[in-house]
This record gives structure tokens, C-alpha cells and sequence, in this order.
């Protein structure tokens, strides 16, 4: 048996996992990065769009401050977010991007004086101030009072994930590539590493740490359609699940985006329609003003993409052999722009559509695009239950999107989770109650278990299961009842269609009997995992009947403050159920800094909580009376909600504008 | 093609798993039906599921951003995933990448090959002295014309494309090939990393490095995203031979 | 001090902190000497050509090399010393550019096995320019050679008879091809190579260096190969026995 024993264990190569891995090795923490493909091979790459952070640098964001990107976050949320970790999270977008730019990502910046813009489909002349010109400028995005997407071209998350592998290397930080962690290793509510099992030779190997830290990203997969990367199948949330100690947060709270193209489902950025792209419909016709007079295409994206299927439910769609879609038109912007700014998808456009879309609009309907939900933990991204388990990114639920995520929001979160998650980490390995103490008894035990379970997918049984079919029924249950619009029946189905799934998955024999590189072996464990998690969304989406964000029920089109604003936890505590267990967490309005109110899309459709008045009052009187002692924002916005006291030391400091200088 | 009877591609692979070396390896040939905009992607995964569950290759991002799935097309080095076949003739041909060690039939480890290569060049931002980043403060301006060209030679993917494409890397092992001496041309460029001329002659000057390159054009030829590969040797050449040391 | 300090430098480059600064000069020298000799071959061609417009423009192009117009009489010594400037950019273009060749049969094998599979044509035009050199480091340095030793031998006649009774028909046909095709892809190479002709798109001027390449091998082959059939003709016309030595009408030479 192989036993590697290191301080901090990080399961996961992407932006979050990364950023985690070079913050605790700059404390002076030994720290191993487990992944299942190149760092610079990860999801965290096809973030086109951008990074949000109030840095304000361009005419559009003047004024924009960590108070208004708060705001944006929670409205966006529907209220499901947690407004500590919001108020952490704006603190800190802000540092990691000109950390990022210190370690050589060459975000796009500003140039001094006039350049045309495309705003509302008409041209408007936009001029930058001197003192701007050469720091980082932003794009407009979904959901955000101002323009507040940093970006890299369209390459944004690429060049933020190879400056950041580029620091892991110069860190030394020792990383094995196409290693997967196929169980955690854990005793009396403690955990204390992963069997991992290498995929080139199909080895087991025990990782011993005193923090093990899940950054694997989202589980988009269980959808037959999905903008994720075919890694994407939250193997991560399946094995944290699989400990039966650790909770799922909100694993109903799933977004689909807009804009993927039809049919292959890949992702052509918000930046289209944030430069100025609209969407329309088979007569050509832009119907978005016509649903959302005020933010139109721009919207929140759970908002858009329902306003879509509406619209394609009237009739108004495209036909083609692969289902409806809408048009995205970015020609408008005009060729130099596109090949400049949108070269990426220009390149999709043409490597997967043969269309140019400097000419042409773009085939397009909204898919499934990002996991809310994930590993529940609290602000430090610990689990709430596990001790020693840490999760960060979009694996995680710590919870900053609640039950919707602002587009340019994700790649900041991942970078910022790791920034602060490090932190903690390394505070918690400083102390001596994270000392290790299990015995090799233990770790041979959970290798053992892992392996007896290989043996079994590859023995032959009775009326054996194969895993493709089991996969695709999946797949295609989640897309066509537990999609944009749910309902009552449909979930009920597709609960019960999933269970018959799990069960019979049980019986799944690999043909192939080799336990190397094999993979029809990995494609078996994970379609098992996958239908556990498939059901927690599927079962969390029942039970919550209400509509909140990403989740939309035509059944229940309230979103009920009163008796959802809640998150909802998916354990699976005996590993013979063949369902979730499923308890709720109260979010406290008491504590909050904003209070539910309208979000501000539609007609209210909100059925109030008393206390929502009662806090909102309370804010109102703070706040009045701070003002009238001429208080400033921040010793305001800690009046109201302190939060300062979470956020490691590092991280405290205020943000420089160039309205808001600091004092030297 | 809607109307048509869809095409039947014979898609021929070469098999072989270094774990099972008993078994030589093989090129398989495999009938599929043709459907409305298949990419090998779509190809590759439709062999998996329907006749052979076993067959090794790497996708990730499926959308030619990530790298991972380049392999050889007819003898070219290309990404498999933004490969319609609607390009190709009926009978199509897949062999792993040459250089890069075989993980089995056309998956293979360029992961290790890249961070030896990023090790060798110390490809990451040299500041000056390791002093911690003041992200309080406002960033350092940079001019936006100079950060686009920064980034137009960071688009690489490191696919390795280039490197099995150039026959110099193929023959002589040790050479950094076209993706090491962009990544140097881009550190370059960067006012960010403080490296002179000098350091960068002392890390690529040499056979083994820009002084080994033939100009085969195999790279700029393979490059799936259009690097302006020859453009940035070539500049690169003429800034190592002109370099002088400062003392 | 300087030894320690070339000591020093010694022990560096041993241990890879510091990178021999040569290695840039050679790379550099290899370009140049093979820019000069391409300059010369096109101009040598050229001059060759001047038969196919008559034995006696031939002839006068011959004095002019020999330096005939500017000293008033022959000196063949001057084509003696323009061959030895041009044998040592021969011998040292070719030291220094046979570091790039394949070193051993297995990198021969790898490199051709490549060239088949990707079909790519730059990598093709590099085995061409070491199959070419190949042939010249033997054809080019006997060439070389005889214009060296020889230089009084070059006339409308002389030459003919050489071409034609003594053989050298055909070394001159390989040297011909191999040094048409090796000047010009050499040149192309060099143009990317260093990139100093690149326009704004440099993938546009890549197409076109390589239709210029093409053009003017082409063109070099007819012209050179169509001079090589009037020595010859004149070689299988004319009677050596009588005169064996052009004689102008104009030019009176007592040696010639």
C-alpha cells in the first residue's frame, strides 16, 4: 500500500484549487494538488467573459464601490446568499485581481480618450480620463449596476489560470496529474486525506493530510446538454456526499446560460451581448425589451434565459432538427471588434457552426452552464460537518450565489475562495488539534474498501447493467424535468425514473477487465456517483416549491420568503439509501445587511417575510442616523452588518480607486 | 448534406497500451454513420459507447480551448475536438501525438513534458525581489497596446501541436520547440519580469533552443490557434544574436 | 585576471549558468555566408547565360572578370582569387551548417518518416536542402576547385570543350539542380528565418517568398540548363583541332 503523507491535501487543478494550494505553501505548509488532467487543461480556461471586481477604472464604472457589487451579488442571489461571505467576497475581488496582474495576467486596460461603444443597439461615444489610461479596464455584464468585468480579451480565464500554474511552478507546489480521489478518508467526524487512484496505471494511493481541500468544480454533466467541460461530472461533491458525515448545499440551484450555441451546447460568452449583441427571435425581431424594458438583454441570467423559452414556447422560435432556438447577433458590433474582442467566438462559431458571426447571427438556446450548489460549508470553507474538510470555488457551497450567480462572478469566486480558504487552512495546520493521528490500520481499511468495490464492477454477474444506457437515461431525465422551468409531476418522475437508476447501476459490470487506464472502469464508478447526486438535485428541486433564481417553478411561481428562504442540505448517511436525506438551514434575516425585497425583474411575485420589514427598518434607522453624524460608507456597512472580524488579517485593508486614494 | 444518405466514415485508430505490452499494437478500423455536424469529438465518443467501451483518448473542454485532445489527423497534428468531419475524406486516420510519452492508443501525457519545459524556462514572472504584492493599492499602469500583445502570444494552449509538428523537435529531443520559445518571446515582452536579454540567452541560447530551430514551419503550420509562431522566433533570434552583456 | 576570467566563463558554460555566446555567431555566420553565395550563384548563373547571346558577349563578359577593362590586359588570377574568397564561404557555410544535419540514421529515418506523414512542405524542402548540400560538398568543391587551379580555361570554346569532351556535362547538370534549388529555398528560408523582409501579415509574405522561390528556381533551371545546351552544341559543332581558343574580333589578346 502506497501512503503519501503531506500537510494540505488539494483535489482539483483549476483557479480555486491553485490559488488554495499557492496560499498555503506561502505560509510554509507542504501542500500536494491532486488533479485529473493538466492544470492548464481545466475548466476554470473557458471562462471568456471576465473576472468582477469594483475597481472603476473605466468611464462606466465611476463610482462603483465593494457596497454597489454587494448589492448586485445579493439582488442577483435572490436573497440565497450568505451576505457575510458577499461582504468578504467584494472585499477581496478587488486585491486578487491586481494580484493576478502583478503575476502576469495582461488584463485588457483602459485607453485615454473617445472610443464607440455599442449600448442599447446604438453607438455611443464613451470617453476615458487621462489618469485611467493603462489601468485595467472592464465590460458591461448581466445583473451589475456598473461595468465591473475585468477581462483578458476573451480569454480571461485562460490567461488567469496559466499566471496562476505559472506561480504553482515557481512555488514548487508538487502536483500528480491524472489522479482522481475516489474516497475521503475520515474517523469520528475528522478528515483526514483521500484514496486516490492513479488513472494511467489504475494504482491506489492513500494522501494523509491534515486538511484535505475539494476544488473540482461543478457537476454540469448530469445534463445530456451542458457548457461544462466533459470532466465536470462533481465527482468531488459525490465523494464528500459518500462520507455520509458531509453535507450538499442547494444542489437544486442550477443556472443555465443563454447563450450556448445548438447544438453542441458550448458557451459563447455574456461579453456578446454585454458588448452589445441582442437577442432575437425567427422573424428577427429583438422581444427582450419587451419582457424587461430596463435591463433587456442584460438581465440576470435565470432571468433571460426563462424569458427565452417563453418566448420560443409562443411559437417565436427558430425550428431545426435539433429543437428551437433564438438568434444571438453580435454583427452589429462590426468585424474589428468581434475578431479583437470576441476572437473566441468567432473561432467557435466557425470551427463548430461554419457560420461567421460578423455576418451572421449565432444559433443559440440556453444550457446548462453552472452549479450553485455544492459541498456546504461555512465562511472559513469548512465543512459544516466534516472537520479538516475544505472546499472551494464552484465545488463549493460557502454560499456567495445563492440561487442565482452573477456572470463574471465565478472566476472571481474561485480565485478569492482560494485566497481566503488558504488562509484558514493554514491557521488551522498551524494549531496543534490538526495534528494527525489515525493509524495505517484506518488507511488500509478505506484502501481496501476501494478496491474491493473495483473488483466488483468487473465481476461478472447476473442481468449485468452496462453504464452508457444508464448514463444517457440520466442525462436525458435531468434535461427534459428537472430543467429551467420545473413543475410538481415532472419532478416527481424524475425522482422516482432516478432511483430505479441508482438501483440498477449497483449491478453495473465493466466488460473490460482490466483495472489500468481503463476507461470504461472510470465511466462506471462515476455514472454510480453521478445518479446520487443527480437525485439530490432532483429531490431538493421537489421539496423546494417555491421559485427562487435559477430555480423556477411554474407550480409555485412565488418566491416564498416565509417558508423557503432556507438552503436546503443533501446528506446520504447509509450508503444502502436510495435517496438523499434532506434537511433545511435558516437563513437569518435578522443578521442581514440587505434584506429581501423586490429583485426588480417581472412583477413582485414575493411572498414576504414579516421580519424582511422589520430588518429593513432597522437598516433604514442605522443607517439615518450614522449619515447624520456624517459617518462614511464603511463604518456605516459595519454598523449594519459587522463582518470584518471573518476576513483573515491580509484581506482587511480598503481598496484603492482613484477617487478613493489611500493614505500613505 | 440534410437530404443525402449520410456518408459512412471508416475511422481507422492505432491501438496500443504500454500497461498490457504483450499485445502490439494494432490499428482498428471502426464503421460510423455520418451525422449533421460531427465533429471527432462526437466521432470518437459514439466509437466508445457502441463498440469498443476501452478505447483511450483525452477530451476536456470539447470547444478547442483547452489542449488536451490533439492527436495525429491523417498524419497532422490538430485538435480532434474542432475537427468536423465533414472536412475530412471518408477514411480517416488517428494516431497518438509523436514526442510525448503513450498513455494508450491515442491519449497521452503531454501534462508532464509542459511542466518540465515550464521548469526548464522558468516560464513565470521574475519580480525583482520577492517582495509580497501591494493589492491595496492601485495596479501598475501598463500601456493597452502592449498588454494586447502580451496576450496575443499568451493565447497558447499548449496542445503540443507545434512541437509534434516540427521535425527538429522529433529528431532532437532536448529542443524546446516552438511553445517554449513563445512562452520566452512573451516573458519578453512583459515589463513585469524583470529577466534581461542576457538571462533569456542563458536559458534558450543555445542548439537546444532558439540557435536548434530550422525553420521547418512544421509549428506555425499546426499552430490550431493561428500563433503568429514564425513572426516571434524569428524576432526572437534577432534580439539573442544582436544581445550584448552589460559587462 | 582575464585568464581567470576566461576560466571562469569556462566553468559557467560547463555547469549551464551561462550559455556559450558562439552558438548565436554561428548561427549567424551560417546565414550570411549562405546569403552571399546565393548572391553569388545568381550572379554567376547569370553570367554563365551570357553565351546564349553570343560566343563573343561571352567572351567579353570572361575579360571583364579577368579585369580586362580596368587594367588593359587579362589577369585569369583575379577568377583565381574571386574562387578562393568563394571556396572559403563554401567551406565554412557548410562546416557550420552540417551541425543541423540529421547525426545519425535513426534522426534521418525519424525526419523523413515525418515529412511523408505530415506532408508538410517546408519540412520536405529541409531534407531537399540537406540531400542538395550533400551532393555540393562533393560536386560544388571540385567545381571549386578547377576554377581555383584553372582560371585561363574559361572561355566561349574553352569551356565548351571542357562540357562537352571532358564529361563535366554532367557534373555540371547535378550541380546545376542542386545549387538552384539550395540557393533559393536557402534564401526563403533565411527570409522567415529572421524575418527582416516580414510585412504586416506575415503569413501573406510567407506565400509569397514562396512563390518568388518557385518562380525563380524554375526560371534559374531553364536559363541554366538552356546555357549548358549551347556550350554543348557548341562543344559538338565546333572544331577544337583548328581553333581551339576563341578569338575576337574586336579584343586582341596575345594569350588567348
Amino acid at each position: 500500500m502506497r501512503v503519501a503523507y503531506t500537510d494540505v491535501l488539494v483535489v482539483g487543478g483549476g483557479l480555486a484549487g491553485l490559488r488554495c494550494a499557492t496560499g498555503v505553501k506561502q505560509r510554509g505548509h507542504d501542500v500536494v494538488l491532486l488533479t485529473l488532467v493538466p492544470p492548464k487543461r481545466s475548466h476554470s480556461a473557458a471562462a471568456q467573459g471576465g473576472m468582477q471586481a469594483s475597481l472603476g477604472n473605466c468611464s462606466k464604472g465611476e463610482g462603483d464601490n465593494e457596497d454597489i457589487h454587494f448589492a448586485d451579488t445579493i439582488k442577483g442571489s435572490d436573497w440565497g446568499a450568505d451576505q457575510d461571505v458577499a461582504r468578504m467576497f467584494v472585499n477581496t475581488a478587488p486585491k486578487a485581481i491586481r494580484e493576478l496582474a502583478a503575476w502576469g495576467v495582461p488584463w485588457t486596460r483602459v485607453h485615454r480618450g473617445d472610443h464607440q461603444a455599442i449600448i442599447n443597439a446604438k453607438k455611443v461615444t464613451l470617453t476615458e480620463k487621462d489618469e485611467a489610461h493603462g489601468l485595467i479596464t472592464a465590460r458591461d455584464f448581466g445583473g451589475t449596476k456598473k461595468w465591473r468585468t475585468c477581462y483578458t480579451s476573451d480569454g480571461t480565464g485562460h490567461s488567469m489560470l496559466y499566471a496562476m500554474d505559472n506561480k504553482a511552478q515557481e512555488q514548487e507546489i508538487t502536483v500528480h496529474e491524472r489522479m482522481e480521489a475516489m474516497a475521503l478518508i475520515h474517523e469520528n467526524g475528522r478528515c483526514y486525506g483521500a484514496v486516490a487512484r492513479n488513472l494511467m496505471t489504475g494504482e491506489l494511493v492513500a494522501y494523509i493530510a491534515k486538511a484535505t481541500s475539494i476544488a473540482t468544480g461543478g457537476y454540469g454533466r448530469i445534463y445530456a446538454v451542458s457548457t461544462n467541460a466533459v470532466i465536470c461530472q462533481g465527482m468531488g461533491q459525490a465523494i464528500a456526499l459518500e462520507t455520509g458525515i458531509a453535507t450538499l448545499g442547494n444542489m437544486e440551484a442550477i443556472q443555465f446560460h443563454p447563450t450556448a450555441i445548438v447544438p453542441v451546447g458550448i458557451l459563447t460568452t455574456e461579453g456578446c451581448r454585454g458588448d452589445g449583441g441582442l437577442l432575437t427571435d425567427v422573424d428577427g425581431y429583438r422581444f427582450m425589451p419587451d419582457y424587461e424594458p430596463e435591463k433587456k438583454e442584460l438581465a440576470s441570467r435565470d432571468v433571460v434565459s426563462r424569458r427565452m423559452v417563453e418566448h420560443m414556447r409562443k411559437g417565436k422560435g427558430v425550428k431545426s432538427r435539433y429543437g428551437d432556438h433564438l438568434w444571438l447577433d453580435i454583427t452589429i458590433l462590426g468585424r474589428e471588434h468581434i475578431e479583437k474582442n470576441l476572437r473566441e467566438v468567432k473561432d467557435i462559431c466557425m470551427s463548430f457552426l461554419g457560420i461567421d458571426p460578423a455576418e451572421k447571427p449565432i444559433p443559440v438556446r440556453p444550457t446548462q452552464h453552472y452549479s450553485m450548489g455544492g459541498i456546504r460549508t461555512d465562511y472559513k470553507g469548512e465543512s459544516q460537518t466534516l472537520k479538516g474538510l475544505y472546499s472551494c470555488g464552484e465545488a463549493a457551497c460557502w454560499d456567495l450565489h445563492g440561487f442565482n450567480r452573477l456572470g463574471g462572478n465565478s472566476v472571481a469566486e474561485t480565485v478569492v475562495s482560494g485566497m481566503l480558504q488558504a488562509e484558514h487552512i493554514a491557521d488551522y495546520c498551524d494549531t496543534e488539534e490538526s495534528e494527525i493521528d489515525i493509524s495505517t490500520k484506518l488507511i488500509k481499511e478505506f484502501v481496501d474498501k476501494e478496491q474491493a468495490k473495483l473488483d466488483y464492477l468487473l465481476e461478472p454477474k447476473e442481468n449485468a447493467e452496462s453504464a452508457y444506457p444508464l448514463r444517457r437515461a440520466m442525462e436525458n431525465i435531468m434535461m427534459d424535468k428537472v430543467g429551467i422551468f420545473r413543475n410538481e409531476k415532472d419532478l416527481q418522475d424524475a425522482v422516482d425514473e432516478l432511483e430505479q437508476l441508482l438501483i440498477r447501476s449497483r449491478n453495473i459490470e465493466v466488460k473490460h477487465k482490466t483495472l489500468t487506464a481503463n476507461p470504461e472502469l472510470f465511466n462506471a464508478y462515476r455514472v454510480q456517483r453521478m445518479l446520487k447526486l443527480a437525485l439530490c438535485v432532483a429531490k431538493g428541486a421537489l421539496e423546494r416549491r417555491e421559485s427562487r433564481g435559477a430555480h423556477a417553478r411554474e407550480d409555485y411561481l412565488e418566491r416564498n420568503d416565509k417558508d423557503f428562504l432556507n438552503r436546503t442540505l443533501t446528506s446520504w448517511p447509509d450508503e444502502n439509501q436510495t435517496m438523499p436525506t434532506i434537511t433545511y438551514e435558516d437563513i437569518d434575516i435578522k443578521s442581514m445587511e440587505l434584506p429581501p425585497g423586490f429583485r426588480g425583474y417581472g412583477k413582485d411575485m414575493t411572498i414576504t417575510n414579516p421580519e424582511s420589514k422589520t430588518r429593513q427598518d432597522e437598516v433604514d434607522k442605522i443607517r439615518e442616523e450614522l449619515e447624520a453624524k456624517s459617518a462614511d460608507r464603511f463604518e456605516i456597512q459595519s454598523a449594519i452588518m459587522e463582518y470584518k472580524s471573518k476576513l483573515p488579517d491580509r484581506y482587511n485593508g480598503k481598496n484603492e480607486r482613484l477617487w478613493e486614494r489611500l493614505d500613505d | 448534406m440534410t437530404n443525402e444518405t449520410p456518408r459512412l466514415l471508416k475511422i481507422s485508430i492505432l491501438r496500443y497500451n504500454p500497461q498490457i505490452p504483450e499485445v502490439k499494437p494494432s490499428v482498428e478500423t471502426y464503421e460510423l454513420e455520418e451525422g449533421d455536424g460531427m465533429t471527432l469529438f462526437i466521432a470518437l465518443n459514439e466509437i466508445r459507447e457502441r463498440f469498443d467501451p476501452s478505447l483511450k483518448f483525452d477530451f476536456v473542454c470539447r470547444a478547442g480551448i483547452c489542449g488536451s485532445c490533439s492527436m495525429l489527423i491523417n498524419g497532422k497534428p490538430t485538435l480532434a475536438c474542432r475537427t468536423l468531419t465533414a472536412n475530412l475524406d471518408e477514411e480517416i486516420n488517428l494516431a497518438p501525438l509523436p514526442l510525448f510519452e503513450l498513455i494508450g492508443d491515442l491519449s497521452i501525457h503531454t501534462g508532464n513534458w509542459m511542466r518540465g519545459l515550464n521548469e526548464r524556462l522558468e516560464a513565470w514572472i521574475h519580480e525583482e525581489d520577492q517582495k509580497e504584492v501591494d493589492f491595496d493599492r492601485l495596479e501598475e499602469k501598463m500601456e493597452p497596446a502592449l498588454a494586447e500583445e502580451i496576450y496575443e502570444t499568451d493565447r497558447c494552449i499548449e496542445c503540443g501541436c507545434c512541437v509534434a509538428g516540427c521535425g527538429t523537435a522529433l529528431m532532437r529531443n532536448d529542443f524546446v520547440g516552438a511553445v517554449g520559445l513563445n512562452k520566452i518571446a512573451r516573458f519578453r515582452l512583459d515589463p513585469r519580469d524583470k529577466r534581461d536579454d542576457s538571462d533569456y540567452y542563458d536559458i534558450i541560447g543555445d542548439e537546444d533552443g532558439i540557435f536548434g530551430c530550422m525553420s521547418l514551419m512544421g509549428c506555425e503550420d499546426s499552430c490550431p490557434k493561428e500563433l503568429p509562431l514564425q513572426s516571434k522566433l524569428a524576432y526572437l533570434r534577432r534580439k539573442m544574436v544582436v544581445m550584448k552583456d552589460e559587462k | 585576471m582575464d585568464k581567470n576570467l576566461s576560466r571562469l566563463k569556462e566553468v559557467e558554460e560547463k555547469f549551464g549558468v551561462r550559455k556559450s555566446r558562439m552558438t548565436a555567431k554561428l548561427d549567424y555566420i551560417q546565414s550570411v555566408t549562405g546569403f552571399l553565395l546565393a548572391i553569388f550563384i545568381m550572379g554567376h548563373i547569370v553570367f554563365e547565360s551570357s553565351i546564349l547571346v553570343s560566343e563573343e558577349f561571352m567572351y567579353s563578359v570572361t575579360l571583364m572578370f579577368e579585369g580586362y577593362f580596368l587594367f588593359g590586359s587579362a589577369h585569369p588570377e583575379i577568377v583565381s582569387g574571386i574562387s578562393a574568397i568563394v571556396f572559403v564561404l563554401f567551406i565554412t557555410h557548410a562546416f557550420i551548417a552540417m551541425r543541423k544535419f540529421p547525426s545519425s540514421y535513426k534522426q534521418f529515418k525519424i525526419i523523413r518518416e515525418h515529412a511523408k506523414r505530415m506532408q508538410h512542405e517546408d519540412t520536405s524542402l529541409w531534407i531537399v536542402q540537406i540531400v542538395t548540400g550533400f551532393i555540393m560538398f562533393f560536386a560544388g568543391s571540385v567545381h571549386i576547385y578547377m576554377m581555383m587551379t584553372l582560371p585561363s580555361e574559361i572561355g566561349p570554346y574553352q569551356s565548351a570543350s571542357r562540357i562537352t569532351h571532358d564529361y563535366m556535362w554532367i557534373l555540371y547538370s547535378i550541380l546545376l539542380v542542386t545549387v538552384i534549388i539550395h540557393a533559393f529555398v536557402g534564401l526563403y528560408r533565411l527570409a522567415i528565418k529572421w524575418g527582416f523582409t516580414e510585412g504586416p501579415n506575415h503569413k501573406v509574405s510567407r506565400k509569397r517568398f514562396k512563390v518568388i522561390m518557385k518562380v525563380m528556381i524554375v526560371a534559374y533551371l531553364v536559363l541554366g540548363f538552356t546555357s549548358l545546351g549551347k556550350y554543348l552544341y557548341i562543344g559538338n559543332t565546333h572544331d577544337f583541332e583548328k581553333e581551339p581558343v576563341y578569338k575576337s574580333k574586336t579584343i586582341v589578346l596575345e594569350r588567348h
